[in-house]
């Protein structure tokens, strides 16, 4: 009864959300078309399928077929990417229905997802989140998109804005795609972003970030991938997801409803920005090869090169801090990886802080799709970390906003669209106004 | 715990402060008093010795400080299967001691362990137990027979990676009574194999993935157990030292991955052993210092007979340095994924890795990943001209001439660019689609980041 809406907007959350449901789907024994894999007679098989359907509901709604359907809606300003998921391996578990598209994309341009081309297309997505929305128990929505395209930062802070308006008492998760520091798409990025995170500030509750270059080392010099592409990058983040949504679709100790993230991870609203690590990234072709323990993975989590954001811990604060671990670990082993952490000088809370690590074990095991670049490995962690060293992600991405403003260069893209310079300002003044809250919270009292 | 009597201990694998050793000798090593046990390392510069003291030789070790004497109760023979299961997964002692246990500061912060009392309850349903892992657990064998039938018997996936396991017999103690055991993973145990009574081999009915890494098992051992693997798909054996000595026949003919990494003593010679498994479709080849391969049974631009369903072939870490063993790749019919990487070929600065990239994509041409990544339409398109373009005048030089009646490249030139002719024809074709006539001129495209992703 506590169901999750995961909304999907622009090529970057759509694209994720293909690689997270199709993993979903394989953790929860669910074939792409919908059904469930019961075709084990085997006493023991049915026994297994019991026990994850306790909570899988949360994401999957059942049809009267006995067809399970994902609790999730897509959305892009053009046709191409949806059309692709409609021809893709998954195309019969997401009902047309489900995937909004409209005929002219918001090129890269703030303005034309928030104002010009958004408006003519949130109607309808409102409408169709209402007939979502009806099974009762929805405890809130988790929103994929990139900070730097058109319709990821115009489109969400429109929708977000809408969502907070209709449903005010419903929490909202969002998995940001953070633009890459070395690595650019299109050069206003850092203007959508600043732009985007000011407008949906007050709206999301708990924002997750992964930046692409963080990635794409990790593909690059763990998975023996040469040149990682998206496909790549997004079966990463989907583990990476896997991972923090595994408490809401298993039974398990930690975050187990959405609030639960809020209240063990956001000391004040705005400091809504956590970090995601996990471990262990292996090589399929190494597969066996290695067997981390519980200790080699926790130790893992402290390494800067597992994190899906660049920055670095060492440098900041703690303020909140969840490990999960999953698969086949047992808690003595747990205390004695712990134990051995504490030596670590360099882990620093913030002298307010209540609470130190949280630590919970969900024994549901780590899946990988099958031909995927990770293998399949027997435990994994993921630690979502509150730490003041993220306000470096956002002092590079106003340093560039910086440069460009200045000149106020590619600014009439967006005043053609009908923005105004004030709106840049206000942005700008947010975030600087964010950096200086981070400072804060990591003074010393 | 410690059996005295020498017959049972020689042989016998054992654990002094994590460091795993196998008993070579028992007895009374003068003029000192008491028993000593004689001990060979697996760690060659552990030791003291050769195992030999004061002239006499007690023991034979393979290094020359690979063996030690110790006193028996400084040993440790281990624990049998069952027992390791409840220390790992079960309480010994009761919810209320371990609640007490010390609280750990982490960053002047308690650190909160949440829910770990549901877990460890879950964990002692041991009937209930579908996979457990007994890594370093120093499990020496089954213990009683029957009891872990009786315990847990739904256990499919076992990881008794790093034990004290000596020989195949305790294996088949432990696997005889898990039914439904479908993943195994027997690395780091030095194991002992019977040798030839076949129903000593044991049965693994559900058996799909082995691991067997540094374990030393030798290949003819590998053949001899195979029989009981009737529906295994999955086989690990890297860092073994081994060499493939003969074909299965009648055996690991369902086997669909293998893993070889590691072997240094394999060779390509080797390899034509392995050829005719029907259904492999992966092999791991990475690291084994193999610098060429080929197909003596198919002559240029034919396809071999060998390694019919082979789809991803892993060579990373070897010593590959020539083109030949590319253009030798394109023979194997089902072969659409490669991983290439850290060889001098792909490493060498000459044209860079891009280049080496797309002149693999070009020499291969049902190749569909190349180190991990897709090779997309566009790509192929890029690298095949560029191909062309980059030999052009080798081509011409050779003897190769646009007018068919007139091309007559010689042996060598043919040898090197096995496919130069298929892909002149396909660009012909390709540009006599597109309407423009000359092919000179037509220059690489290269797919513009965004617009390929989106169209992916």
């Amino acid at each position: 009864m506590r169901e999750c809406l995961s909304i999907h907007v622009g090529q970057a959350g759509i694209q994720i959300g293909d690689a997270c449901w199709e993993l979903y789907c394989l953790e929860h024994g669910i074939q792409p078309d919908g059904v469930v894999l019961n075709s084990k007679k085997d006493q023991l098989e049915n026994a297994e399928m019991e026990h994850t359907n306790a909570s899988f509901s949360t994401f999957f709604s059942e049809t009267r077929a006995g067809k399970h359907v994902p609790r999730a809606l897509f959305v892009d300003l053009e046709p191409s990417v949806i059309d692709g998921i409609q021809a893709g391996q998954q195309r019969l578990l997401f009902p047309p229905e489900r995937l909004v598209s409209g005929k002219e994309d918001a090129a890269n341009n703030y303005a034309r997802g928030r104002y010009s081309v958004g408006a003519g297309v949130i109607d309808l997505v409102l409408e169709k989140i209402k007939l979502v929305e009806h099974c009762g128990g929805l405890q809130g929505f988790l929103i994929f998109r990139s900070l730097g395209g058109g319709t990821g930062s115009g489109f969400t802070s429109l929708l977000m804005e809408q969502l907070s308006a209709e449903y005010s008492r419903k929490t909202n998760l969002e998995f940001s795609v953070y633009p890459a520091p070395r690595i650019s798409t299109a050069v206003v990025e850092p203007y959508n972003s600043v732009l985007t995170t000011h407008s949906t500030m007050e709206h999301s509750n708990c924002t997750f970030m992964v930046d692409n270059e963080a990635l794409y080392d990790i593909c690059h010099h763990k998975l023996g991938v040469e040149r990682p592409s998206y496909a790549n990058i997004n079966r990463l983040i989907g583990q990476a997801l896997s991972s923090i949504t595994a408490s809401l679709r298993f039974e398990g100790p930690l975050n187990v409803d959405l609030i639960e993230f809020q209240t063990n991870l956001v000391p004040y609203p705005r400091i809504h920005f956590p970090t995601t690590t996990f471990a262990p990234i292996i090589s399929a072709a190494s597969a066996y090869h290695e067997e981390p323990s519980v200790s080699d993975i926790t130790a893992a989590c402290f390494d800067c090169s597992s994190q899906l954001v660049r920055c670095d811990p060492r440098l900041g604060k703690y303020m909140a801090c969840c490990l999960l671990y999953r698969g086949d670990v047992v808690p003595k082993d747990v205390n004695a990886a712990i134990a051995a952490m504490k030596s670590r000088s360099s882990v620093q809370f913030v002298d307010w802080s209540p609470t130190g690590f949280k630590v919970g074990i969900n024994s549901q095991p780590p899946t990988v799709t099958p031909g995927g670049d990770l293998a399949k490995a027997q435990r994994a962690v993921c630690m979502l970390s509150n730490t003041t060293a993220v306000v470096e992600a956002w002092a590079r991405l106003d340093h560039k906003f910086d440069l460009m403003y200045a000149k106020r260069a590619f600014l009439h893209w967006y005043i053609r669209e009908g923005m105004e310079e004030g709106e840049f300002l206000e942005a700008r003044e947010d975030l600087a106004a964010l950096e200086k809250d981070y400072e804060e919270m990591g003074q010393s009292t | 715990m410690n059996d005295t009597s020498t017959l049972d201990v020689i042989g016998r694998r054992v654990e002094v402060n994590g460091e795993h050793a196998t008993v070579r000798f028992s007895g009374v090593v003068p003029p000192v008093a008491g028993l000593w046990l004689g001990v060979e390392w697996d760690n060659p510069a552990r030791g003291k010795h050769d195992g030999s003291h004061e002239g006499t030789v007690y023991f034979k070790c393979r290094h020359p400080t690979g063996g030690s004497f110790i006193r028996p109760n400084k040993v440790n023979f281990g624990v049998d299967f069952l027992t390791a299961v409840k220390n790992r997964y079960m309480l010994e002692d009761g919810p209320e001691e371990d609640g007490k246990d010390q609280i750990v500061i982490i960053g002047n912060k308690p650190v909160e362990t949440i829910g770990f009392d549901s877990v460890i309850k879950q964990q002692s349903q041991l009937n209930r137990l579908q996979e457990i892992s007994l890594r370093s657990c120093v499990v020496n064998g089954a213990g009683d027979k029957g009891a872990i039938a009786k315990a847990c018997p739904n256990v499919r996936k076992a990881d008794l990676s790093r034990n004290l396991l000596s020989s195949w017999d305790e294996v088949l103690g432990i696997a005889d009574q898990l039914a439904h055991l479908e993943v195994l993973n027997l690395s780091e145990n030095k194991l002992n194999f019977p040798s030839g009574s076949p129903s000593l081999t044991g049965k693994f009915p559900a058996l799909k993935v082995l691991v067997l890494n540094r374990t030393g098992i030798t290949w003819a051992e590998v053949l001899q157990c195979a029989p009981g693997w009737p529906v295994l798909e999955e086989l690990y054996l890297e860092s073994n030292n081994l060499s493939i000595s003969e074909r299965p026949v009648g055996v690991l003919q369902t086997v669909k991955l293998l893993d070889l990494s590691s072997n240094p003593l394999i060779d390509e010679n080797q390899l034509f052993r392995i050829a005719y498994l029907p259904r492999l479709e992966q092999l791991i080849l990475s690291d084994v210092g193999i610098s060429s391969i080929h197909f003596p049974d198919a002559g240029t631009g034919c396809k071999t007979s060998m390694f019919p369903s082979l789809q991803y072939l892993v060579v990373n870490d070897n010593q590959i340095s020539q083109w030949s063993f590319i253009n030798e790749l394109d023979k194997l019919q089902s072969l659409h994924a490669l991983s290439c990487l850290r060889n001098p070929l792909t490493e060498g600065d000459s044209g860079g890795a891009q280049t080496t990239r797309q002149f693999i994509i070009a020499k291969i041409s049902q190749l569909k990943t190349l180190n991990k990544c897709e090779i997309l339409s566009e790509e192929r398109r890029g690298a095949e001209l560029d191909y062309r373009k980059a030999f052009g005048n080798e081509w011409k030089k050779a003897g190769g001439h646009q007018d068919p009646d007139k091309n007559r490249p010689n042996e060598e030139f043919l040898a090197a660019h096995p496919r130069y002719h298929s892909l002149c024809l396909s660009i012909v074709w390709c540009t006599r689609r597109r309407g423009t006539p000359n092919t000179a001129a037509v220059s690489a495209q290269k797919p513009a980041a965004n617009t390929a992703d989106k169209i992916s």
